[in-house]
């Protein structure tokens, strides 16, 4: 909660969420200054860090994208201002080139890049590990393993990057940002840090002259890792395995020592200093057994670095397990304690049975429906993607359509009818529609369509946009604008006006840039299902670059501004199964709101979920859907 | 309720549908047993489910240590079901014969009922596989109380309040309000109270 | 009876579409757009489908259609069952009429007299752009004089009439729309509500898809058309620059290729039949099929609106051979399309009246 995190209670023991701790942690750090683009497991931060950046006297910023706020980050640097970018495992990748430059800069005022991967990918289209970017960009790293220690951890990482004046990493995952457990609180600082005047000499600059510095800095990092306060041993002194882990690992490997009863035989070498290894350390353990079993998230990073450190120690005698080549545990998707258990189990060959259910006998099995996601209620997606959809069948059904990120992703699934042909990351969808639209003049002639969000446009579609006008790409390129970064939890983006703290921003009109750069647009309502459709379709046939922006906003977001409006069912005029339309709403149309009451026979509004569009009612051929008169939407 | 927690960790799931207010329900019992002293942890799955999916809440309460925010397989020791089939889900997955299960048999239909291609089970079937699997089957019609007492919206605290009558929990009632008069004000929070006390009073423990 | 699903297989999906409309109805499924006419979503009809069972280019008993509506009726192989034809004017002129103004003035005539409650005809939305709707208003007629080139799916708009509430309505429609209206009432379930419709067909050759637009747009960049019209074996379109003259090939590249299939020249289902009158521009030649039909004249005519004369017999002849020559480049595309496996044919080919239309003029090349 947003009063814990600001709480004056050293000392004090609350139930904070993983992202709280980072916050509160960030807090007690002094930082001033913040950037992130919204992303999960991580979002949570930053939207916190704004509510609270007026009270606390801090700048915390929405940036358009994430090079854009780690490069901030790291000019509030230059003015000896401790700050704090937070990024996704896909936003690490989009600051690739920033990252390794500052790794050679190195920083002024303390600079902690916050990595919040997505083991399983729960919310995300892969799950990558930011710690392969720790390691290449040449960057001291932390890998908390509670709450706790995703606070005190940035307060520890604040300092060291200070200290070496380089950017240090904290890579959190989904379990820890989402989880929430017993953090006690520290200290906040009588001020946070002021920025300092930056002298002729002062720089920040990116040479290759800088790599052995670099790597010095490393070798610092090392030595103070020797000694941190989050690595630590556990077990027998000569254990016959020994669990190294780190990150969400630790519990887990915990877990399984626990539910096997295997305390004195496996040790369990906790760190939380990833990079570089604190080879002193580990290497002390590696001496004391010859089974070592790495338990880390989500690629062997650990059991490459600890692999490593066996291969140039040719005198130790250790059989190395882990996710590589499945030796131990699986090479993809997120670990749990079951996993962890059943990997230890059977290296040290025993029996593990979790407790069961009662027995069901066969004709007693429920067969439960999968719960698919869609669009919400009311969601302007639905409308986009079913009118894109009939006007390329109209067109003669043989339409492109390339996808991007965002809600509307979920347009590639049964919710947009199976619309989309391709789906990268942030900014592909126009980028590979220039691409292919660019083949008919070798006698290609499908029409191209790509899709992005108002969100995903600002962030890295107007280079596409740029490009696709400079060569002149045949192609429709549709912006689906509601008016939020809604997927991640409707965050606002530079074409709205507040912003990341609430105060009054500059909004840019999406439009008008489209203008300026030259390509025709049009503005249009999803919601007004055939005359856009007939806007979609002129715009197909003609020539060149299109602009269409469907604009509508998000249905969460509207109904929290603007309240429901009331649509239901005439029962009299709804004529069920009977009608022959399929039972068109639910079935088709899709909307959660439209559902079927089985034992009237006739479809119904779901109240509770609708939001009042109004969009199925005028879709029912037989006109059975009522509409409030004068309502919100 | 209780003073001291037995089983350690105990070991609890709150499941539903994204937008039941299954994150905020167990958010509040956990502070609450964070207050009262225990070590909480709260493993949440959600992200997409704000579009209809499912989501669960892993509560793990010790006085000893910290656990990890995921559950292990058959060890949930109470299951707290804000929709059927994912009572039923969650129940096969982490459930045991001893389990104890509480669930709202108010259906939230996933797409694939809604389009047809699928048939939302009966409400007694699922109840009867549940009984099946695990020992101990209550249900209790939090949406609906909940909607008499003035919201349905607040039928995640009606069952937080059942949830924290139950013996192993180590929560009174005033510990839970507490927690209430904390976070909420006015209307909201006499609501809130309400419908917990409506819970807390609404099994036979 | 089939339902969309088929409909889209063989008919859509093959180009055999007639676009007449008729399948349109309430169907949630289909959609149209200018002269596009698709199954939007896929349709979970599989039998009794409404519009399979409508849809003028799905197998049919042509035969025992004719038997039901135009029974007693003596029937002609070339041009349909017949009472008599005649050489028709109107006796005032109407504005952008085509040839006589008949059309026209029939439907006033019912209307006014009210053998019918409402009239679906097709105006325009430039000269060439097809708008059908419903008039209910005689003085809206008018809108809807002249021919149009480019196809139109008409019969969509009959789901209109019924939800206003018409009972009666006369419809002005090419022959594949009068079959789909004959199919319409054959087909039609027992309990669901009749509507009475007075069918005026048209003669029609082909209709042009919408694409035409777009090459006149082309090649006469700024120019904006008043009229079409196909006096002999050229095509003039009048402009704003002029009257601008196409040759034939160039226009019958855009005849649709559902068209290719028709083996109907005359509207033989209709109550009434009207075509241009070739020997004299300004006269309409017009076919009087049922009682129905013969009422609505002989009013016209009793009422000094339309003048009648006798049909010269040289004409009737040369009408039947062209009719019989569409019949024959018909079924010729038909067979030729079946053997290319792009249509399973959608009439009986062994019977015999197209059997010996066949074999009697092989050789004439198809369009």
């Amino acid at each position: 909660m947003e009063w814990m995190v600001k709480a004056n209670e050293p000392g004090k023991t609350y139930l904070l969420q993983g992202n709280e701790a980072i916050v509160r942690g960030a807090l007690e750090a002094g930082i001033r200054f913040a950037a992130s683009y919204p992303g999960s497991p991580a979002s949570e931060i930053m939207a916190m860090l704004g509510r609270v950046a007026g009270e606390m006297d801090i700048y915390a910023e929405w940036s358009t994208n994430e090079n854009c706020a780690f490069q901030a980050c790291m000019g509030a640097s230059m003015g000896q201002v401790r700050s704090l970018c937070v990024v996704k495992q896909n936003g690490l990748l989009t600051i690739g080139d920033a990252l390794h430059t500052a790794a050679l800069s190195g920083c002024k005022g303390g600079v902690v890049l916050l990595a919040a991967d997505d083991p399983n990918a729960h919310s995300s289209t892969n799950e990558f590990d930011s710690r392969h970017q720790a390691r290449a960009a040449g960057i001291p790293m932390l890998e908390p393993a509670t709450f706790q220690e995703a606070k005190d951890m940035m307060v520890y990482a604040f300092e060291l990057s200070e200290k070496l004046q380089q950017v240090v990493m904290v890579r959190s995952v989904t379990r820890i940002c989402h989880g929430r457990g017993n953090v006690t609180l520290g200290e906040l600082p009588e001020s946070p840090s002021q920025p300092l005047p930056i002298g002729e000499w002062d720089r920040l600059v990116a040479i290759n002259w800088f790599h052995d510095m670099l790597f010095a800095k490393l070798d610092q990092a090392q030595a103070e890792f020797e000694n941190a306060p989050f690595n630590g041993y556990s077990g027998p002194e000569n254990p016959e395995l020994l669990i190294i882990t780190s990150g969400t690992g630790w519990l887990y490997s915990v877990e399984a020592v626990e539910a096997l009863k295997l305390e004195d035989k496996v040790g369990i070498l906790k760190l939380g200093t990833t990079w570089p290894l604190p080879e002193k350390l580990v290497l002390k353990y590696l001496e004391k057994t010859s089974r070592v079993l790495v338990v880390e998230e989500v690629d062997p990073v650990l059991e490459q670095n600890v692999a490593s450190i066996i291969g140039h120690n040719p005198g130790l005698n250790v059989s190395l397990f882990g996710r590589y080549k499945k030796s131990a545990l699986p090479q993809s998707f997120e670990l749990n304690p079951d996993v962890v258990i059943n990997a230890l189990a059977t290296l040290m060959n025993t029996e593990y049975q979790p407790r069961q259910t009662g027995e069901v006998p066969a004709e007693a099995v429920v067969n439960i429906p999968p719960r698919d996601l869609t669009f919400c209620a009311g969601c302007p997606h639905r409308a986009s993607f079913f009118l894109l959809k009939q006007t390329l069948r109209i067109h003669e059904g043989n339409g492109v359509v390339m996808g991007d990120i965002g809600c509307y992703t979920m347009g590639g699934q049964r919710a947009g009818h199976f619309l989309l042909h391709s789906v990268a990351c942030m900014g592909a969808g126009i980028n590979m529609g220039e691409g292919l639209g660019q083949l008919s003049r070798f006698g290609f002639d499908q029409p191209v369509v790509a899709l992005a969000g108002d969100s995903t446009f600002f962030h890295s579609c107007l280079p596409g946009l740029v490009n696709a006008r400079y060569h002149d790409a045949n192609m429709l390129f549709v912006i689906l604008d509601n008016s939020a970064t809604a997927m991640t939890g409707f965050q606002p983006h530079p074409g709205i006006d507040i912003n990341c703290m609430g105060q009054p921003a500059n909004s840019i009109s999406i439009e008008k840039v489209v203008e300026a750069i030259g390509c025709p647009v049009v503005v249009a309502d999803p919601y007004e299902i055939e005359a856009t459709t007939q806007i979609v379709y002129d715009l197909i046939k003609q020539p060149g670059m299109k602009v269409l922006i469907l604009r509508q906003p998000c249905a969460t977001l509207a109904v929290r501004t603007k309240g429901r409006r009331k649509v239901w069912v005439d029962p009299e005029l709804c004529r069920g199964d009977e009608c022959g339309c399929g039972r068109f709403c639910s079935k088709t149309w899709g909307c959660p709101g439209n559902i079927w009451d089985y034992e009237a026979g006739k479809a119904k509004i779901d109240e509770v979920v609708c939001i009042g569009c109004g969009v199925c009612a005028t879709l029912c051929p037989a006109g059975a859907i009522k509409v409030e008169e004068g309502g919100a939407v | 309720m209780s003073n001291q927690l037995g089983k350690d960790p105990l070991n609890v799931i709150i499941c539903g549908v994204g937008g039941q207010g299954n994150i905020l329900a167990s958010e509040l019992l956990a502070s609450a047993l964070v207050e009262k002293g225990y070590y909480t942890t709260v493993g949440e799955t959600y992200g997409a489910s704000q579009r209809g999916g499912s989501v669960m809440s892993h509560v793990r309460i010790s006085a000893r240590k910290q656990y990890s925010a995921l559950i292990p397989r058959g060890e949930a020791d109470i299951i707290i079901g804000f929709e059927p089939i994912e009572t039923l889900r969650v129940a096969r997955d982490f459930g045991n014969k001893d389990t104890r299960v509480v669930f709202d048999p108010r259906p939230n239909y996933p797409l694939g009922v809604l389009i047809g291609e699928a048939v939302y089970p009966e409400i007694e079937a699922i109840a009867n596989e549940l009984r099946y699997l695990c020992d101990s089957v209550q249900i209790l019609e939090a949406t609906r109380l909940a909607q008499e007492a003035g919201n349905a919206q607040a039928a995640n605290i009606l069952l937080m309040g059942a949830l924290t009558a139950m013996p192993e929990i180590p929560l009174t009632a005033e510990d839970y309000g507490q927690v209430l008069t904390q976070r909420f004000k006015g209307e909201v929070y006499e609501l809130n109270q309400k419908v917990f006390n409506l819970g807390f009073n609404s099994l036979a423990v | 009876m089939p339902g969309g699903m088929q409909l889209k297989t063989e008919v859509l999906a093959t180009s055999t579409c007639a676009l007449c409309g008729a399948c349109l109805d309430w169907c949630p499924y289909l959609k149209n757009l200018e002269d596009h006419l698709v199954l939007r979503f896929d349709c979970p009809v599989t039998e009794q489908g409404r519009c399979y069972s409508v849809c003028p280019r799905t197998f049919t008993d042509w035969q025992a259609i004719n038997d039901r509506f135009l029974a007693g009726v003596d029937y002609d192989t070339d041009i349909g069952a017949f009472q008599t034809v005649y050489r028709v004017k109107s006796r005032q002129s109407i504005r952008d009429q085509q040839d006589g103004g008949t059309v026209s003035t029939l439907l006033r005539t019912a209307l006014l007299d009210e053998l019918v409650d409402g009239v679906l005809v097709t105006g325009k939305e430039d000269a060439l752009t097809p708008w059908p709707f419903l008039a209910e208003d005689a003085a809206e007629i008018e809108k809807a004089a002249g021919s149009r080139y480019l196809v139109s799916p008409s019969l969509r708009k009959i789901i209109e009439a019924r939800e206003k509430g018409l009972e009666k309505l006369a419809v002005v429609g090419r022959p594949c729309q009068v079959q789909a209206l004959r199919k319409m009432e054959f087909n039609r379930p027992p309990d669901s509500p009749a509507l009475d419709v007075l069918s005026i067909g048209l003669f029609c050759m082909w209709s042009l898809s919408w694409a035409f637009k777009d090459y006149l747009a082309k090649t006469y960049p700024g120019l904006t058309f008043s009229r079409m019209a196909i006096p002999q074996h050229e095509v003039e379109l009048t402009s704003n620059e002029g009257i601008k003259s196409l040759p034939m090939e160039t226009v019958q590249e855009f005849i649709r290729t559902g068209c290719r299939y028709c083996l109907d020249m005359t509207s033989e289902l209709a109550d009434i039949s009207v075509g241009a009158f070739e020997p004299v521009p300004g006269w309409n030649t017009v076919v009087i099929r049922s009682d129905r039909g013969k009422e609505l004249l002989d009013r016209a005519v009793s009422q000094d609106l339309l003048q009648a004369e006798e049909y010269p017999p040289e004409e009737l002849n040369r009408l039947r051979q062209a009719s019989r020559n569409k019949k024959a480049r018909g079924l010729r595309n038909i067979k030729q399309a079946a053997e290319e496996q792009k249509l399973t044919p959608f009439i009986d080919m062994s019977q015999p009246p197209y059997q010996a239309i066949m074999e009697e003029s092989s050789g004439k090349e198809g369009f």
